[in-house]
């Protein structure tokens, strides 16, 4: 390897050379250290990404809101998140049931009626919103989770692609 | 093939550029573990292009669960690893700018890139910087303008044959026949070639 020469202006439009990516390396592995990545965060995405096939509109996270709450384990959060999409707005309320599960209470805008599914690691629940865009999941396990909102049907009062979140931790 | 790319770079860029290219198009089939081993890859690139912009660990997921959704629906205008790489780390930085200009009002400015300096937090990240070298290469790289440090940290993730790809995207500029050093690393040169206590291997 050359070391750099002082003596020499370091030009920025030479190609790379092995001490260029030596420092890179170097780079890499001091913010590896000081900031690794989730070690679990691949697999969080992969579960994400199951849904192929779909014609699917991406929700945003646009809001969370966590505040304490008096539980029967002791406190306990209870979070109000908010996805938005190209045609939808999808805003969640978690809260935690006595037996440790996820209660969740939805609302969809505009109202409307949809199928919509709650992908967990364990299964997936379904449920469906009335005319007011509401709808609820009483018994959620706790864990990764992700919320499909179907497709319109005819008949129902919404129409549009599916929907689907980023996945959550419940 | 280019004579002045690196030995380094060069290595490797058919076998693994055969292997990736093969991986997107079984994803585009609906190949679920095709898009896992690409994800698996890519993520830790895309995690700290995320975190340099200066996102907090929980947004960065968030933009990156959005990023890899947003990709399924583009896997037909991509067909080699250099434009993956390259459309995955330009569209998270997109998508974190977004999100952290909506944040900035409510975070104090500042707190998030270079927080771990061991300069600034004597103590926390001392075990980390374990090596002398790396502490030397560490002081220098924070005293780099602010945009050539989240364009380093960004780079260095990226795969190395899909270095000037990714390099180009994030607007380092690369030359005509390869990857160039550009400023940035010009300046970190610079800056270690004065300094006393550093000694290349």
């Amino acid at each position: 390897m050359t070391p750099p020469d002082p003596g020499n202006q370091i030009s920025a439009d030479e190609p790379l050379d092995d001490l260029d990516l030596e420092l890179l390396d170097a780079i890499r592995d001091m913010f590896q250290a000081a900031d690794p990545m989730p070690a679990d965060l691949p697999q969080r995405i992969r579960f994400s990404l199951t849904l192929r096939g779909l014609e699917i509109e991406v929700a945003r996270l646009t809001a969370e809101d966590d505040r304490p709450v008096l539980a029967a384990r002791g406190t306990e959060q209870s979070r109000t998140i908010t996805f938005d999409s190209d045609s939808l707005t999808i805003m969640i309320r978690i809260d935690v049931n006595r037996d440790g599960t996820a209660r969740v209470d939805g609302w969809l805008a505009p109202p409307q009626r949809r199928e919509i599914e709650m992908k967990t690691g364990v299964d997936e629940l379904t449920a469906a919103s009335d005319e007011q865009g509401r709808f609820a999941f009483a018994s959620v396990p706790r864990g990764t989770a992700q919320l499909v909102v179907r497709p319109g049907e005819q008949g129902l009062s919404g129409s549009g692609p599916s929907v689907v979140t980023p996945a959550l931790i419940l | 093939m280019d004579d002045r790319e690196p030995a380094a770079v060069r290595a490797g860029k058919t076998d693994r550029g055969t292997r990736m290219a093969s991986l997107v198009t079984a994803a585009r089939q609906g190949n679920d573990d095709a898009m896992g081993e690409i994800v698996t890859e890519l993520t830790p690139l895309l995690w700290h292009v995320a975190r340099a912009v200066g996102l907090s660990p929980g947004d960065a997921e968030d933009v990156l669960q959005t990023v890899w959704m947003r990709l399924l629906s583009h896997l037909d205008d991509i067909h080699d690893s250099a434009a993956l790489s390259g459309w995955l780390a330009v569209t998270t930085r997109r998508e974190a700018w977004r999100v952290h200009a909506k944040e900035r009002a409510q975070v104090p400015a500042d707190e998030e890139l270079f927080a771990a300096l061991p300069d600034q937090a004597p103590g926390s990240e001392e075990q980390v910087i374990v090596d002398e070298q790396h502490r030397v290469l560490w002081a220098a790289v924070g005293q780099l303008s602010r945009r050539c440090q989240e364009l380093l940290r960004m780079v260095a993730f990226a795969p190395r044959p899909d270095y000037a790809a990714v390099a180009a995207k994030l607007g380092m500029p690369v030359g005509s026949i390869g990857p160039t050093r550009g400023r940035c690393l010009a300046k970190l040169r610079a800056l270690l070639a004065h300094d006393p206590e550093w000694s290349p291997r």
